[in-house]
């Protein structure tokens, strides 16, 4: 119990700096902001972004109003030129959030199913040809960028053979089938580099495993390899598999949002990459904070799995 | 499948067995890695050297488009790796641009290690409220994720101009400030491995034995611990190279790396995306050389790793 | 998921045919080497014993010597890297040749092990009673409920108070000398005819230890189960073998009955061990340094007696010649060593040796025993 209220805190105290660092990164901004934000504006319009990022107030007090609007949703819009109505920030966010984690949630799922087999696999014939041969590929396949790859694909199966769409992202529920077919190259993209992430790991970790008396143990109850490694072998290292997704996020969110940018998703890496390039510093801001929110549960979340699924640290929790 | 055949599951592979048995640097010459490992060093040596020397070599102008060819494809006269869309020779843009990448990646590993070296050093050493405050602050910066930290730093230190920008002054400017925002990301992260290995060559008996015998502290950090924490630095430092190189390429993604005309190994795959099939020569060949120098720094940095036996669940 | 049947349970039918007398086990000329960086290491070489059904006989020998490699090897749980020569029979077949697929029908059902170290032998993250049921729901046709039932009973055989809770617990959550009635019972779990116990109480409390060795022996008796039992310590063999086999360097140095081997003495080695038995209540582990020096290298194993370098008799010929494995007057009793204790000739080369002050192998030596017994520690 007491465990829970600490991690809590520590969530909180987390967030709110990371927050507060977000809700000032236009203080930055070199020069008048406002001047960089909205170069050519009337006197109306710059009092108005002067007034909706509280340029006016101190930094505590800007960040109390800026954290009391994002909380309530009501962010405002993007700056789009004069008398012209921005698209609404929170809207776009609503839109773009979960098609990110989609996107991110394929990528996992088809990473754990090929890296997973892959693993012990090549941890069962640890020594072997093919475990060199595998170990080799999967140093190369790490050495090679999200977008190289992405862009591979994009050669290969859109422009040259017109296979798969280039672009766009059409939803599950409109048409299934589109769907997959828009995301099948952005997910690959991003699930060949991490494969080889996870099956590596895997794999060193299961080698260990199975120099451990209690596989020799299984190994004489005259139980099947198969169940062996999959049974007694793979529980301890789903733990490993587990910090690697922790220390992963950060890499897989870095590569949904290439993808997106290069693949037109419309996920919060598009907007990101959009309102950076249309220096929409406001609604950075805000995109920014959900990243980094989101990046910071999802870590938590793992953190809070490892402990249930490890029955050693329940087990301690519990006595 | 795992059933059929002669093969057996074993308590003890030969892999395993052979680790065990044998001292590190014979796994390390048994393998061959001696090899792989100085063609790796050849081939860094090799672009650092092109890198520098891109003035004085009989190169084209990298900005300026021979109208007369454009397009060409690899090996042609006169465009020895092909010409892009206005006709700018691959080959000269990718040897300038492989000064602006290893500038960037090189400079912000530097900085991150200079910085993030030094005050993970100073947490792990020290320890108590140092050692809290510093890493509470690693904590933060690696609670974004490092691409988005990186993108917001560069959008936010040098906003995007809309008509972009071809002077030289540009150029430079930009350079430092990806190397600044860069270089802030890696501080964290270099930051904590180093306190990790500090804290862990702390607690050695001859650096308790020097500290007994009166030497300063500071004599202790600099003499007795920071030459132990040296190959784990360079380790992370060599594959956080690799990373910087991969980086930049997702910043020019988003447009915020350096700007066209310039060219960076970067901008040359992302300027290509809307028409691949036109000259993919012009992507390829930068992706070529992203993917050989990351893989060689992995290889190298994985050899500083096994060498000096710096411990993965310190990273 | 559907489960796969072993077809018949082997137990049943398929070893129906085995005769009833005889012995189970047969051992001739087993070898095992370790293919390793430094060259082959020979951890068993040229084991030769045989073993009847409900009988136990002692493997014992200093760390290193092979004792559970030999164990090893006659189960076929070797590594990779390991090469096996000489033959297995078990129950009249030939298993020597067989490897993990063909194995796999004896393991659990008709020869099962008992580890080393029950702190490490037990899945950390599977519950006790899926690792008891695991083996016989694996080989036999039988349900979960049932299985169930067979795990709380033998859980209760092996003496685990409580058994319906410890079913659902972690090993983290047991004693270590829970821990090796557990490993017993999963043993048990599938009613073995041959028990390997490789140093089943090295790892517990000395007050644990016997109570454990009690427990084997009790269930050993109770089942009929012929039983290897493996251990560093002569004194824990003492009442509870038929035979007793002293290794060192990969090869059994003297065999014979346990009450022959007290009291019939042959080998200089099994003399050293016997005086180095601990007296009660001292800490298990300090009684092997009692004997001076190391066992040799197994990559290079010297030319003559494997002992000679540590042995109080050793005479020029030990270095040179490697003594054969010969009969003693005791029907099943051998021994491997030219001058061997309690004969005519061994008086005669300790004497020597003596008088010289030290052994033909440098050796220093004063009086009796005193280089045996140099460097006790406790
Ligand atoms: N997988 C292996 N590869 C190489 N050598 C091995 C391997 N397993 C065992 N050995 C070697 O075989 C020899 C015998 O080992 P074994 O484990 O049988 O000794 P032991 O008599 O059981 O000792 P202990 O009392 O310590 O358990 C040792 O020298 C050991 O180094
Ligand atoms: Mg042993």
């Amino acid at each position: 119990m007491q465990v829970i209220v600490r991690r809590v805190i520590q969530l909180i105290v987390v967030l709110v700096v990371v927050t507060f660092f977000t809700s000032i990164l236009t203080a930055l901004l070199p020069g008048d902001p406002v001047t960089t934000i909205a170069p050519f504006s009337s006197e109306q319009d710059r009092a108005n972004i002067r007034n909706q990022l509280n340029l006016n107030e101190n930094i505590v007090v800007r960040y109390g109003k800026w954290l009391g609007h994002f909380m309530t949703g009501d962010m405002g819009r993007e700056y789009a030129g004069t008398g012209v109505r921005g698209q609404s920030i929170w809207g776009r966010i609503k839109d773009s959030l979960p098609r990110s984690l989609l996107l991110m949630l394929y990528v996992q799922i088809l990473t754990l199913l090929i890296a997973v087999p892959l693993g012990v696999y090549t941890a069962y014939k640890a020594g072997t040809r093919l475990d060199d041969l595998s170990n080799g590929i999967a140093f190369l396949l790490l050495s090679i960028p999200v977008y190289v790859t992405a862009t591979l694909m994009l050669l290969f199966l859109s422009v040259q053979r017109h296979l798969l769409p280039t672009e766009g992202w059409v939803s599950l529920g409109s048409n299934p089938v589109e769907h997959f077919k828009h995301l099948a190259m952005p997910v690959l993209a991003i699930t060949i580099g991490q494969v080889a992430v996870y099956a590596r790991l895997l794999r060193s970790d299961m080698v260990a495993t199975l120099q451990e008396d209690y596989i020799l143990m299984a190994k004489s109850k005259g139980i099947s390899d198969r169940r062996v490694l999959w049974r007694h072998a793979l529980r301890p290292s789903s733990l490993t598999l587990l910090t690697v997704a922790g220390l992963n996020v950060g890499q897989l969110i870095g590569g949904a949002l290439i993808v997106e940018v290069i693949f037109h998703l419309n996920g919060l890496g598009f907007a990101i990459g959009d309102a950076i390039n249309r220096r929409q510093y406001i609604a950075l801001q805000d995109y920014i904070a959900v990243v980094a929110i989101v990046y910071v549960l999802v870590n938590v979340a793992v953190d809070t799995l490892y402990r249930v699924l490890d029955p050693r640290i329940r087990g301690a929790r519990i006595g | 499948m795992l059933e059929s055949a002669d093969t057996e599951l074993t308590a003890g592979s030969v892999s395993a067995a052979a680790a065990v048995e044998e001292p590190p640097d014979e796994v390390f010459e048994k393998r061959g890695m001696g090899v792989l490992a100085w063609i790796g060093i050849g081939w860094l040596s090799l672009v650092v050297l092109i890198a520098i020397l891109a003035p004085v070599l009989p190169l084209k102008a990298p900005m300026v488009g021979d109208y007369l060819h454009p397009k060409a494809g690899l090996f042609s006269p006169g465009h020895l790796l092909g010409s892009d869309d206005s006709g700018r020779d691959v080959l000269s843009r990718v040897v300038w641009g492989a000064r602006a990448s290893l500038l960037i990646a090189v400079g912000s590993i530097a900085f991150g290690t200079l910085i993030g070296g030094f005050l993970g050093l100073v947490a792990g050493f020290k320890g108590g409220l140092t050692d809290t405050v510093l890493g509470a602050f690693f904590n933060i910066f690696l609670a974004f994720p490092q691409l988005v930290l990186a993108l917001t730093l560069v959008a936010v230190l040098a906003p995007v101009k809309p008509s972009g920008g071809a002077s030289s002054g540009e150029w430079g400017h930009r350079i430092l400030v990806v190397i600044l925002a860069v270089g802030i990301v890696s501080v964290p992260l270099l930051g904590r491995i180093t306190r990790a290995s500090a804290i862990s060559w702390s607690q050695r008996e001859f650096v308790m034995a020097a500290r007994a015998q009166g030497a300063t502290s500071r004599r202790v950090m600099l003499r007795e611990v920071l030459p132990n924490v040296v190959p784990a630095m360079a380790s992370i430092a060599l594959l956080g190279v690799a990373i910087v190189l991969v980086l930049e390429g997702a910043l020019a993604v988003f447009g915020v790396s350096i700007q066209e005309p310039n060219p960076s190994w970067g901008n040359m795959i992302y300027s290509q995306l809307s028409n691949l099939n036109s000259a993919p020569a012009v992507w390829i060949v930068p992706s070529v050389l992203i993917f050989l120098s990351v893989l060689a720094l992995n290889y190298l940095g994985d050899v500083v790793r096994a060498r000096f036996d710096v411990r993965e669940s310190a990273l | 998921m559907s489960r796969r049947k072993r077809g018949a349970a082997p137990g049943s039918e398929r070893f129906a045919d085995a005769p009833l007398d005889g012995s189970l086990l047969e051992v001739t000329d087993v070898k095992t080497q370790f293919k390793t960086p430094r060259g082959l290491v020979h951890a068993v070489d040229g084991v030769s014993f045989s073993l009847e059904r409900g009988k136990t006989i002692g493997i014992v020998g200093e760390s290193g010597c092979g004792k559970s490699v030999l164990s090893r090897s006659i189960m076929g749980l070797l590594p990779r890297n390991a090469v096996r020569h000489g033959s297995v029979t078990f129950e009249g077949r030939e298993i020597g040749k067989s490897t993990g697929n063909s194995m796999r029908q004896y393991w659990g059902t008709q020869m099962a092990m008992v580890f080393q170290d029950p702190m490490t032998s037990l899945n950390p993250v599977m519950r006790i009673g899926n690792q008891i049921m695991e083996s016989l729901r694996f080989h036999f046709d039988v349900t979960k409920d049932y299985a169930e039932e067979t795990a709380l009973a033998l859980l209760n055989s092996v003496g685990i108070p409580e058994a319906e809770r410890r079913l659902r617990e972690y090993p983290h959550q047991l004693s270590g000398g829970m821990r090796q009635r557990v490993m017993i019972a999963i043993a048990l779990a599938c009613g073995p005819k041959l028990l390997f116990a490789d140093e089943p109480t090295t790892a517990l409390d000395v007050t644990v230890q016997a109570q454990i060795l009690d427990l084997l022996q009790e269930q050993q008796r109770e089942r009929f189960m012929a039983m290897v039992l493996v251990t560093h310590d002569l004194g824990v063999v003492a009442g509870r073998t038929d035979d007793i086999a002293v290794m060192y360097a990969g090869r059994v140095v003297e065999r014979a009955p346990t009450r022959s081997l007290f009291e019939q003495t042959r080998h200089p080695y099994t003399e050293a061990l016997l005086k180095s038995i601990p007296k009660l209540g001292q800490p298990s582990h300090s009684k092997l340094d009692a004997i001076a020096g190391r066992p040799p290298d197994l990559v290079k194993p010297p030319r003559g007696c494997k002992f000679a370098a540590r042995c109080p008799y050793a005479q020029p010929k030990c270095i040179t010649d490697e003594p054969e494995l010969v009969d003693a007057e005791t029907p099943g009793h051998a021994f491997r060593c030219f001058f061997p204790v309690g004969s005519q000739a061994g008086a005669e080369a300790l004497a020597r040796n003596l008088s010289a002050g030290e052994t033909a192998t440098g050796l220093p030596v004063r009086k009796e025993g005193e280089a045996v017994l140099t460097g006790v520690t406790v």
